[in-house]
């Protein structure tokens, strides 16, 4: 009997520290043991030093390899190495490394939560006195700065909003609308052909999408940003009105089947058929799209304006400045890291990149020759919003916001949704 | 004398991992529950019962994570038990079909979560997925669903997938539990004119016992602490109808930096599973002896 108790008091021990370990295992758990290879402060440029650069996107990898290789060959005491955590996976795994003491000396975050975190954190180097500053579009810089300085320098310029089916929308004569029923007699002629109006990809597009469907319905960003502080709420106007359009549009079927259910893979596959008008997620799609489809169809960006009138429209589409590029702090190799940096951002380099991974980046003066990249050079002289999902730096808001925005789609009158919303908001800000 | 100082001798090597990698830990998360440590400063503040407080009066996401993990565990451990139970009696016979059944329903067993999720996102995608392709072809359409996309149905969707992952663990175990019955009881009851569901029932369920104990104590540990598949799934989604204490605990954690407080909803994880392991015990323990 008391060999079984025992049995039991191990067992349930282990029970219990399989479930505490998420908590406990953070503050020492840091270095996963591939740092930088320690060993000295030394930043001597005649000493032989590893650095580690660490980031999410692993189809960059080629042509990082190739980059590191040339900044290798002009910087022969440097070694650089490369470390990719799948992108749902890095804020959980980057902040780890990052607490360790042999953290990744270079390192990308995202921008808005991850990056307010890790510069509460005081893990960031201040890079306001580096002369590669001037290599960037100084309007682009943004997302990286706080309190007056310049923690991490975005290198990647995305568009989230829906990608659409040129060749699709010419066959029936239609054109990008310019206000809310426009958008809606648009999805009615492409469900009317027989085609979907709108492939949605589950939680990617809850926050891709509402980044458009916002942007004019709350154009003051302090409205929105408002949320942090409990200035404004989700049941505030713009935003209820923001739910009853999501909530129209899921209401006509205007989605694919299972919207929430279809995965982001799914979603692009779908689009790639060339069987529907708008893929809801952003730029970053349009190279998956071309390989899926052998480039079978043109594609253009268009977000959906929401306004009643074409001229009560603010702005006509979304950008983000992401991937952001930072020097750990606790780095022993600082100036080395820098170098690194400084390499990235030279034009010439910076244009490597871009061609050779399909991204926009943020470095002046860069010759564009993908052609999907020439395509969407004019979008940055647009109208655009920096991505308000962005502007919240409490990830606990953004998920209070997604998930209200999952609950319209999925069915949840959009008043009901949006108090539910706040409610979790208000729990999340006395979390504080 | 001399023998009790080498059994206390003996159990320092055990003691000393016991304590590293059991005590300690768990000392430390329950004293993280009391701070506002976000996981990435140096510096935190100790905040007291606070993060309890908050838990219980005003984390409706955290009374929804409750539900949902009841939800998942309960429809686990009765749809799990039952199976496995169902199938070790189907194939107890050691036939060359029986035998190659046994490998195939162990086989999910072996594939990792993140493998077993990708199978069955792709399962049940609402567009090109297999599930409702199959439902409709079979003139069961009205049926199909956005399985994982649908607040109401998603923690079965998920609880689907997790039986499909084990049923063939405790499959061997129940096995084993049936080889061990002898061959003669059976054959006596048969003899004395006991029918077969009489025999199950009076004969070898009760002398199924021991591997009762086992399979339902597992199961219902094993998914409470369901996370991989989950996460890779749905990440709690849509909205938060699938959230369970598990990924809370994550979100918490890693995801919104509030370590202390992700550890005040693991210390009363703990808690719920021991105190639901230990009733498990006493009734099994009650059913054996009575």
């Amino acid at each position: 009997m008391k060999k079984s108790k025992i049995a039991l008091g191990v067992f349930l021990v282990g029970a219990l520290t399989a479930a505490v370990g998420c908590g406990s295992g953070t503050s020492g758990s840091g270095g996963n043991g591939t740092g930088a290879n320690g060993g000295g402060s030394s930043t001597n440029s005649s000493t032989k030093q590893t650095i580690t650069f660490l980031h999410w996107r692993g189809e960059d990898v080629p042509t990082f390899n190739k980059i590191i290789s040339e900044f290798e060959q002009k910087n022969p005491n440097i070694t650089v190495q490369m470390q990719v955590i799948p992108s749902d996976q890095y804020i959980a795994q980057a902040q780890a490394n990052l607490t360790g003491s042999h953290g990744a000396d270079v390192f990308t975050s995202f921008p808005g939560a991850e990056f307010t975190a890790i510069a509460k954190a005081g893990l960031y180097t201040d890079l306001s006195g580096q002369a590669f500053i001037q290599d960037y579009n100084s309007n682009l810089l943004g997302s990286g700065q706080q309190d007056g300085k310049q923690l991490a320098v975005p290198y990647q310029v995305v568009f989230n909003m829906p990608v659409y089916n040129q060749d699709l929308f010419s066959k029936l004569g239609l054109q990008p609308p310019t206000d809310w029923n426009g958008f809606l007699q648009l999805c009615q002629k492409l469900k009317a052909n027989g085609d979907t109006p709108i492939v949605f990809a589950g939680k990617v597009s809850a926050g891709q999408f509402f980044n458009d469907m916002v942007m004019n319905n709350v154009p003051d960003p302090k409205v929105f940003t408002g949320l942090l502080d409990g200035s404004s709420k989700l049941t505030d106007s713009g935003f209820l009105k923001t739910f009853q359009q999501l909530s129209e549009l899921a209401k006509k079927g205007y989605f694919q089947n299972g919207p929430l259910g279809t995965s982001q893979d799914a979603a692009t596959a779908i689009f790639a058929q060339g069987k529907s008008g708008m893929l809801a997620l952003g730029s970053y799609q349009i190279t998956p799209v071309n390989k899926d489809n052998n480039s079978a169809f043109k594609m253009g960006l268009m977000a959906p304006i929401t306004t009643d009138s074409p001229d009560q429209a603010k702005y006509v589409g979304i950008d983000t400045t992401t991937f952001m590029l930072g020097v750990n702090a606790k780095s022993q190799h600082k100036a080395a890291a820098e170098k690194f940096i400084d390499f990235l951002s030279q034009p010439d380099i910076a244009a490597e990149y871009a061609n050779g991974t399909s991204q926009m980046v943020t470095v002046k003066n860069v010759n564009y020759t993908d052609p999907a990249l020439k395509a969407m050079e004019p979008e940055l002289t647009k109208a655009l919003r920096f991505q308000p999902m962005y502007t919240l730096t409490n990830q606990q808001v953004v998920d209070a916001v997604t998930n209200t925005v999952e609950d319209v789609i999925s069915g949840t009158d959009p008043t009901a949704a949006a108090e539910k919303g706040q409610k979790a908001i208000d729990q999340a800000l006395s979390q504080k | 004398m001399k023998t009790k100082k080498s059994i206390y001798l003996f159990m320092i090597p055990g003691g000393l991992l016991f304590l590293v990698f059991f005590a300690v830990p768990t000392i430390y998360g329950l004293s993280l529950s009391f701070t506002n440590w976000d996981g990435l400063s140096n510096g935190f503040k100790w905040v007291g019962f606070s993060n309890y407080v908050n838990l219980f009066t005003n984390d409706t996401t955290f009374h929804q994570a409750v539900g949902n993990t009841l939800k998942f565990v309960v429809s686990v451990v009765i749809i799990q038990s039952f199976f496995s139970l169902v199938f070790a009696l189907i194939l107890l016979r050691n036939t060359k079909v029986n035998v190659f059944l046994r490998t195939l329903y162990f086989f999910p067993t072996i594939l990792a979560s993140v493998s077993v999720a990708f199978i069955w996102t792709f399962i049940y995608d609402p567009n090109i997925g297999i599930l409702n392709a199959v439902l409709k072809i079979v003139g069961l359409g009205h049926l199909a669903h956005a399985w994982i996309g649908d607040p109401t149905m998603v923690i079965y969707s998920l609880a689907m997938a997790e039986i499909w992952a084990h049923t063939g663990q405790l499959l061997i175990i129940y096995l084993a539990g049936l080889q061990q019955i002898p061959v003669e009881m059976n054959e006596v009851a048969r003899i004395e004119g006991a029918s077969r569901w009489q025999i199950f029932w009076k004969v070898t369920w009760p002398l199924l016992t021991p591997a009762t104990t086992i399979v339902v104590a597992y199961t219902t540990i094993q998914s409470f602490r369901a996370f991989d598949l989950v996460y890779a799934m749905t990440n709690g989604g849509p909205g938060s109808s699938s959230e369970i204490l598990a990924t809370y605990i994550y979100h918490q954690a890693f995801q919104y930096n509030h370590v202390g407080y992700a550890s005040a909803v693991a210390m009363i994880f703990m808690v719920v599973i021991a105190i639901i392991t230990m009733l498990q015990f006493g009734i099994l323990r009650f059913r054996k002896s009575a």
